[in-house]
């Protein structure tokens, strides 16, 4: 195991461990903060995969988080209807991950030869589109009503549910560390520096541009299938384009292109905007300033500061020493 | 047989004639040259060869089989290279990574092992082209010398590299880097047997490395031999000096 990798595997375990214990030091509520961190901590981290390191400015991803989670509802509420029992839940989840990969492999697709503002615009209409159809299809989706789901546990405990967050985000780091860590990762990243130079280089920047837009998609889809099977309920609403800058408020915040920086940003972002949910909207304007500071002062975010923080500690002698 | 065969190329956009009939044939360990005034035409037909652009007629033939229609991986994959009159480069990535993407793209093996095999020939191409001091450096820290070379030493990671297109590898690069570039194109070529086409306006540096020179005007080709016979062809003359110049200096 080379080092890079063994220290991936010392952090993540190391935190995971540490979170493990949340469930004995939170209340409910609290527990129920950080298992919604963690769904967003999956959605920013795929993100990055796809903006970050690919550099395709897609503005769907809340939309592909959607699409899993209506993908394994309207499966298990039409399947378990058609078969007369009740379909195993992690079928469903399995199936809505894939059904939205499937459904990034089309955008994808549709998008290959589009770049940066025109990218971002066709996304947004696909994520729009989407958030109509559930609307205005009330008798498959049920609308703005909300179509209830199945729950994962048959508790109102968070605890079960943290830990199956924990364990999906575990999982999805692992798969997007693997990724950019490989020749793939390499290819991403070439894609996003410059898709000529990439092409000449004798990289496939179409399949490289599917493979980024699948892997995300299919990685929001999972998160959103254990979202709808946890919260109990989906609506339209985490549809419109607030969410989407939820994440990438998330992502900039922690530190866009770097591994670690969207995961600590979503769960930073996400524990500041329930200490100032008295502020309701006000919040919006607090992280958009905070966007534009980032954005001016330290661009590589809350993860790069605290990198360059452990650095310069370092670098300094020890008080006494010569 | 000729490495590269070009029959009768062309290139429209819109009502712009880029590139027009153009035929050539290259040899295998040739060093050829492709001059010519702005905008003749070269850089577009350097694309259409890479594969960056599909031509609008005609074809390109590599070692007697076409390549037209394949995109330009493919065509990196079977041993053709480029580099850009402006280098572009893979910015926020280091002088290393940057030599691992063609490396990695052409290669079939995937294996730990052979990736750190890559990375040595990483370090020794690097150190060919005098480049090795700043191997952690990010591209977009280089001077614009070091940003040719590297595109340079870029192409020499192609695994079974055969024709190397270089287009203005001299362009806006001071003397010592201009040497390095020439030493290494003369090695490639001497010890490896690569075949050049290379476009350029430093007469000196083509003279110095080119047996044979294309010469093309608005996008045709109209006159090729030795450097010396070009220069004194009298269409070559006409089109790098204007048909009233030419007159006047004869």
């Amino acid at each position: 195991m080379n080092k890079t990798r063994k220290q991936f595997f010392l952090t993540t375990v190391g935190l995971a461990l540490v979170m493990a214990l949340f469930p004995m030091w939170l209340g409910e509520f609290y527990l129920h903060v950080v298992t919604i961190g963690l769904f967003y901590v999956i959605l920013a981290i795929s993100w990055n995969l796809l903006a970050g390191y690919a550099g395709q400015l897609s503005l769907a991803h809340h939309a592909f988080a959607a699409v899993g989670g209506y993908a394994s509802a309207l499966l298990f509420l039409y399947g378990s209807e058609a078969l007369g029992t009740p379909l195993p839940l992690w079928t469903t989840i399995i199936f809505g991950t894939i059904f939205a990969g499937l459904v990034g492999y089309g955008l994808g697709s549709v998008c290959l030869n589009m770049r940066r503002i025109y990218l971002a615009i066709t996304t947004w209409a696909f994520a729009e589109s989407f958030r109509l159809w559930v609307m205005s299809e009330y008798e498959i989706t049920r609308g703005d009503l909300g179509l209830s789901t199945e729950l994962l546990f048959d508790t109102s405990d968070p605890t079960p549910f943290f830990y199956v967050f924990l364990g999906a985000t575990a999982l999805c780091l692992w798969i997007v560390f693997e990724i950019i860590r490989s020749p793939a990762g390499f290819y991403l990243r070439a894609l996003r520096d410059d898709e000529e130079a990439a092409q000449a280089m004798g990289v496939d920047t179409v399949r490289w541009k599917r493979f980024a837009f699948t892997a995300s998609s299919a990685m929001a889809g999972f998160a959103g299938t254990l979202q709808a099977h946890y919260i109990g309920m989906l609506t339209p609403t985490p549809i419109k384009f607030n969410e989407m800058a939820i994440i990438l408020v998330m992502v900039i915040a922690g530190g866009l292109r770097s591994f670690w920086g969207p995961a600590i940003g979503a769960m930073f972002i996400q524990v500041l905007a329930e200490a100032l949910r008295d502020y309701a909207e006000y919040r919006m304007v607090l992280f958009a300033v905070m966007v534009l500071a980032i954005m001016r002062f330290y661009r590589e975010g809350i993860f790069g500061m605290m990198r360059d923080g452990v650095a310069k500690l370092r670098s300094q002698p020890i008080r006494g020493s010569t | 047989m000729s490495i590269l065969q070009v029959n009768n190329l062309a290139k429209h956009f819109g009502g712009l004639v880029a590139v027009k009939d153009l035929t050539l044939s290259i040899k295998p360990g040739e060093i050829r040259g492709l001059i010519g005034p702005n905008g003749c035409g070269k850089t577009t037909t350097m694309n259409m060869l890479a594969g960056l652009y599909k031509p609008t007629r005609g074809d390109v033939r590599y070692h007697g089989k076409s390549i037209v229609k394949l995109p330009p991986h493919i065509r990196t994959a079977q041993g053709i290279m480029r580099t850009f009159q402006i280098p572009k480069l893979f910015s926020e990535m280091t002088v290393e990574e940057n030599m691992m993407v063609p490396a990695l793209a052409t290669s079939t093996e995937k294996t730990p092992e052979f990736i750190e095999a890559l990375e040595n020939k990483a370090t020794e191409k690097l150190t060919f082209c005098k480049l090795d001091h700043v191997s952690h450096l990010l591209a977009k820290q280089l001077s614009g010398g070091q940003r040719m070379l590297l595109q340079i030493a870029r192409g020499l990671m192609v695994e079974g590299l055969e024709l190397f297109l270089m287009d203005e590898p001299f362009a806006g690069i001071n003397q010592v880097i201009k040497e390095t570039i020439m030493d290494a194109i003369m090695e490639m070529n001497d010890n490896q047997g690569i075949t050049f086409l290379i476009v350029s306006h430093e007469m000196s540096s083509v003279r110095r490395l080119c047996q044979t020179v294309c010469v093309m005007h608005e996008g045709s080709l109209i006159a090729e031999g030795s450097m010396t016979e070009v220069a004194n062809d009298p269409l070559v003359i006409e089109a790098y000096l204007g048909g009233q110049n030419a007159a006047s200096d004869s």
